[in-house]
């Protein structure tokens, strides 16, 4: 196994809000981020994602629990141990850029080899070298108030580069640029991560960005980490609704489980009949569960296919995405289902139609107590 | 390009770290900045609480005598209802002037660029005890220029006065001079309290049918109520200490008030009857705390709409013809708050003597040379006060520099505690301070009476809450993450102090330096309680001269006073001005 360039233990941190009470905004958090490695810190403003980074940088003090960079204690609660931010040999960039407005490009990046106390002429030859290296050295002599968004962020990220250290934090650095400028950043950010070979802890609310970046994704909610791993375990396989929800699009059908089978599969009793459902983890009698599956996982037939689920229903709404049709298909009064198809061809509305999914495309969730996450974020 | 990976950032052993164990240990700028700020916290405190003391505890026993001589002192009533008169007055109209200037320059086409900004606080440049001095030498009644200029005009028109027809020896006059250099507080507030205010909120109510009027008062004055309440504040805690304007102009209309009293039972009472001065002291802190509370009150039971960051430019109300009286208005106030003062004070120190008619050929510069070098104690009472003022406006800043971002990165009771005791002497009046520190540090064992020193310590005390709330403002604009990105940077919090927040704030932190320095150099609070003659500064020479009635010499002392503080200011401001225009961008 590489080497483990972050390890976190139990990691806990309290705020407290204005009329008293107490909020967890890291809730036992463990996490290590290999070398080499991008971790994603992914979840809704909120989850405790960006104080979690703080704390790693040293800009927020955790109460309990361990932080170590590079096998080095940085923060520890029982041995009452914290290192300032200047002394993690590690680089991070915000989500405002906090480029210094009086300094210009160069000096920016200039600042933290003068802090380590670089000669002169390497300060001048790696500051060059790194604005290179990001695209923008002709920007060496400007003030930030004089360049574009994405300029910033560049010069953010020489900023960051420019010490050689070898974690780099990143705080929602893509938030402030406009869509195109983000797209190409972000291909840019994984190139330069593969070549200098940094490790990287990324945070996001966008799941997008997560999938593109991330070795790893660690998705939070309420402070803990409630699922990490690859990309597509994430998105394929969630373990729970939140996660699933957080993660794409999902559809959900609500239920109890009757019995499990033999086979390892689960009888799931819902307002649609008797499903029976693979599934990795033992479910108790009458427990409550939904199913889950993506729109991209099921199809639309005029009738029904063999040795799938089918259901009926009629079309709500049919909308042309380009790249693939939505379809939301009304099955009962309180359930509806979002079908993606590749095939452009739009519907009409109150078209009877079959729903036809996969059994192994369902996923056995627990019900839990709440419902998914908010739209909003 | 793989370089940057080889190249090992410089990496110190964990041993030399700056290992920080939790809480127990601070960070060497940590406590720079607390030895700072409990260091000015004693400044403020002790000599107020010697203050406290003196007026209860005599001879080593509890005692109410002092504050039955105050009760007991002759024509107590008459000083009160002159104080408050005065005050209220003075007070009220500055409040007008300063909110329509102010409305007119931020909500209307009267707005004349950066030169709108600049205009109405040109009158800080110059010191209160000068421009009184001025309106003096114009408004007297016989002699007084403009008087004079008028009678000579309505001569012409067959009507013949003796003298008048104003006279600035009046309470009209004393109320009228005391507003004049009231004004440029509010215009201040109510100025960054308009700008604050999304000018949307008013154009909905345009919209909603609400006329000019209307929407003036009822959207416009209910959104700005804290920044008038602030003003009012304000203007009642310099208006009870003022001391330049009452003991000049309402000497001469013998109108004592309150301060004017304080100082002559100081100063012109042998033995000084200092019991008595602590009492009305008092007095003056007991209505400034009770206006306070009256503020803090009305703005807490308010809601008012403000916003932060960048308030989207509403389009400005067009005047028409209207727009050239608007801007006359902000002209009028430059002239008689600056350019007629200066005007008098230059002829009558040019003249020789202060007489209305001017001998326009044998205008010498004989005064200047007697005042500005060849009497001694003149000249070193000038530079007493230049020297007090560079110095204390730059060891006033940097003290609140460091209390401002300390209190901006550390939220706890000490932080609390050293911010609310650098903005308690707004509460106080100067001379009660002024008062405190001839108690506190005059005799044993610090020995300070007659010093340099003493003055430095009690000007830098006395004027810590503007200095205070011009680096708060400063700091204010400083992100986080500025300072963040300058920790992981690598950078230690006193290199992150000087190369980033210091830079930063260097607009904010040059204008409360300026307004500082004028307060310092032409202070005639803490000077006409701590100021001898081994430590003569230029306000008290000032008074003493008027008290001998010679007029060029006093012309040519204020005139000398008004060009070097307005001289270093537009040097400084001509110095930092290319700097801050890059960092005032972002």
């Amino acid at each position: 196994m590489a080497d483990v360039v972050v390890e976190v233990r139990n990691l806990q941190k309290t705020f407290k809000r204005a009329d008293g009470t107490l909020v967890k905004a890291i809730d036992d958090v463990s996490l290590s981020v290999r070398s080499g490695e991008c971790i994603v810190l992914l979840g809704p403003s909120g989850c405790g994602k960006t104080t979690l980074l703080r704390s790693i940088a040293g800009l927020e003090k955790p109460e309990d629990g361990e932080i170590l960079i590079n096998s080095e204690t940085m923060f520890s609660g029982d041995q009452r141990i914290e290192i300032p931010p200047q002394n993690r040999a590690l680089s991070m960039i915000f989500q405002s850029y906090a480029l210094w407005p009086h300094m210009t490009a160069f000096d920016n990046v200039a600042f933290p080899l003068r802090s380590r106390k670089t000669s002169k002429e390497e300060v001048a030859e790696r500051v060059n070298q790194t604005l290179e290296m990001v695209g923008v050295p002709e920007l060496a002599g400007q003030h930030p108030s004089d360049m574009s968004g994405g300029q910033q962020q560049r010069v953010a990220l020489a900023r960051a580069l420019v010490a050689g250290d070898d974690l780099i934090l990143l705080d929602e650095p893509l938030s402030n640029v406009d869509a195109k400028v983000r797209d190409q950043l972000r291909r840019e950010l994984v190139e330069m991560q593969r070549e200098l070979n940094f490790s990287a802890i990324y945070v996001t609310h966008d799941q997008i960005e997560a999938m593109e970046l991330a070795d790893r994704i660690a998705v939070m909610e309420l402070g803990k980490i409630v699922q990490l791993g690859p990309p597509r375990d994430i998105y394929e396989k969630p373990s729970t609704r939140y996660v699933a929800n957080f993660i794409g699009t999902v559809n959900e059908l609500p239920g109890t489980v009757s019995s499990m089978n033999p086979d390892g599969s689960a009888a799931v009793k819902t307002q649609l009949g008797i499903v029976n459902v693979p599934s990795e983890e033992e479910f108790p009698e009458g427990s409550g569960v939904v199913l889950a599956f993506r729109p991209e996982r099921c199809s639309i037939s005029p009738q029904q296919v063999d040795g799938s689920l089918n259901w009926k229903g009629s079309v709500n709404t049919s909308s042309f995405f380009g790249s693939h049709t939505e379809h939301h298909i009304k099955i009962s009064e309180d359930i509806s289902f979002i079908v993606w198809q590749a095939d452009p061809k739009q519907l009409t509305h109150d078209e009877e139609v079959w729903v036809t999914v996969d059994h192994t495309n369902l996923r056995v969730l627990p019900f839990e107590g709440h419902e998914g996450i908010d739209e909003n974020h | 390009m793989t370089e940057i990976d080889v190249a090992v950032a410089p990496e110190m052993p964990s041993k030399q770290r700056g290992v920080k164990t939790l809480g127990s240990k601070l960070t060497p700028f940590q406590a720079f900045s607390l030895l700072v700020g409990f260091g000015t916290a004693f400044l403020i405190l002790y000599p107020f609480s010697r203050v406290l003391v003196r007026l209860f505890w005599v001879d080593g026993s509890l005692n109410i005598e002092p504050f039955r001589n105050v009760v007991q002192l002759p024509n107590l009533g008459q000083l009160m209802f002159n104080t408050f008169t005065l005050v209220i007055a003075g007070g009220g109209i500055a409040l007008v002037v300063g909110f329509v200037l102010a409305w007119l320059n931020e909500r209307t086409d009267a707005r004349m660029g950066g030169l709108t900004d600049i205009l109405p606080l040109l009158p800080f440049v110059m010191p209160v005890i000068a421009a009184s001095a001025g309106w003096v030498i114009i408004g007297a009644p016989r002699a007084g220029y403009f008087n004079y200029y008028i009678r000579e005009v309505l001569d012409l028109v067959g009507i013949h006065l003796k003298q008048g027809p104003f006279d600035i020896f009046t309470w009209y006059g004393l109320i009228f001079v005391y507003a004049l250099y009231l004004i440029p507080y509010p215009y201040l507030l109510i100025s960054a309290g308009l700008r604050n205010l999304d000018p949307s909120l008013e154009e909905q109510a345009r919209v909603c049918g609400a006329g000019l009027w209307k929407t003036l008062r009822r959207v416009t004055l209910p959104n700005v109520w804290p920044s008038i309440a602030g003003s009012a504040l304000i203007v009642a805690t310099i208006g009870f200490a003022m001391i330049s304007v009452p003991i000049l102009i309402g000497t001469g209309a013998d109108i004592q008030v309150i301060s004017t009293r304080i100082v002559r039972l100081l100063n012109f009472t042998y033995p000084p009857k200092t019991a008595e001065a602590v009492g009305l002291s008092v007095v003056v802190l007991i209505v400034l705390v009770a206006i306070w509370r009256l503020q803090a009150r009305l703005i807490r039971g308010g809601r008012f709409a403000t916003i932060g960051g960048r308030a989207a430019r509403g389009r400005r109300i067009e005047l028409g013809k209207w727009r050239w009286v608007a801007r006359s208005l902000t002209f009028g106030y430059v002239f008689l708050a600056l350019i007629a003062p200066l005007y008098g004070l230059l002829i009558t120190s040019l003249n020789g003597f202060w007489s209305p008619k001017t001998r326009w050929g044998q205008l010498t510069l004989e005064h200047f040379r007697t005042v500005l070098w060849f009497d001694q104690k003149t000249r070193d009472s000038l530079f007493n006060s230049v020297y007090l003022g560079l110095i204390g406006a730059t060891i006033g800043m940097i003290i609140a520099a460091t209390i401002s971002s300390y209190v901006q990165r550390s939220t706890g009771k000490v932080s609390v505690f050293i911010d609310g005791v650098a903005k308690l002497p707004a509460a106080v009046s100067g001379l009660i301070i002024a008062v405190g520190f001839i108690l506190a540090f005059a005799g044993p064992p610090f020995k300070l009476h007659g010093t340099m020193l003493i003055l430095l310590l009690a000007f830098i005390a006395t004027h810590m809450p503007s200095g205070s709330i011009a680096a708060d403002g400063a700091a204010s604009q400083v992100g986080h993450s500025l300072m963040e990105a300058a920790y992981v940077s690598g950078a230690s919090e006193s290199r992150t102090f000087w190369r980033i927040n210091i830079p930063l704030m260097l607009p904010g932190l040059v204008a409360g330096w300026s307004l500082l320095f004028v307060r310092y150099a032409g202070d005639f609070q803490a000077s006409a309680i701590l100021s001898g003659t081994s430590n003569q500064t230029a306000g008290k020479k000032i008074i003493e001269i008027y008290e001998m009635g010679s007029y060029a010499y006093l012309a040519a002392l204020a005139m000398g006073l008004t060009l070097v503080t307005g001289t270093i200011i537009g040097v400084v401001f001509a110095l930092t001005r290319r700097r801050s225009s890059i960092s005032s961008v972002v």
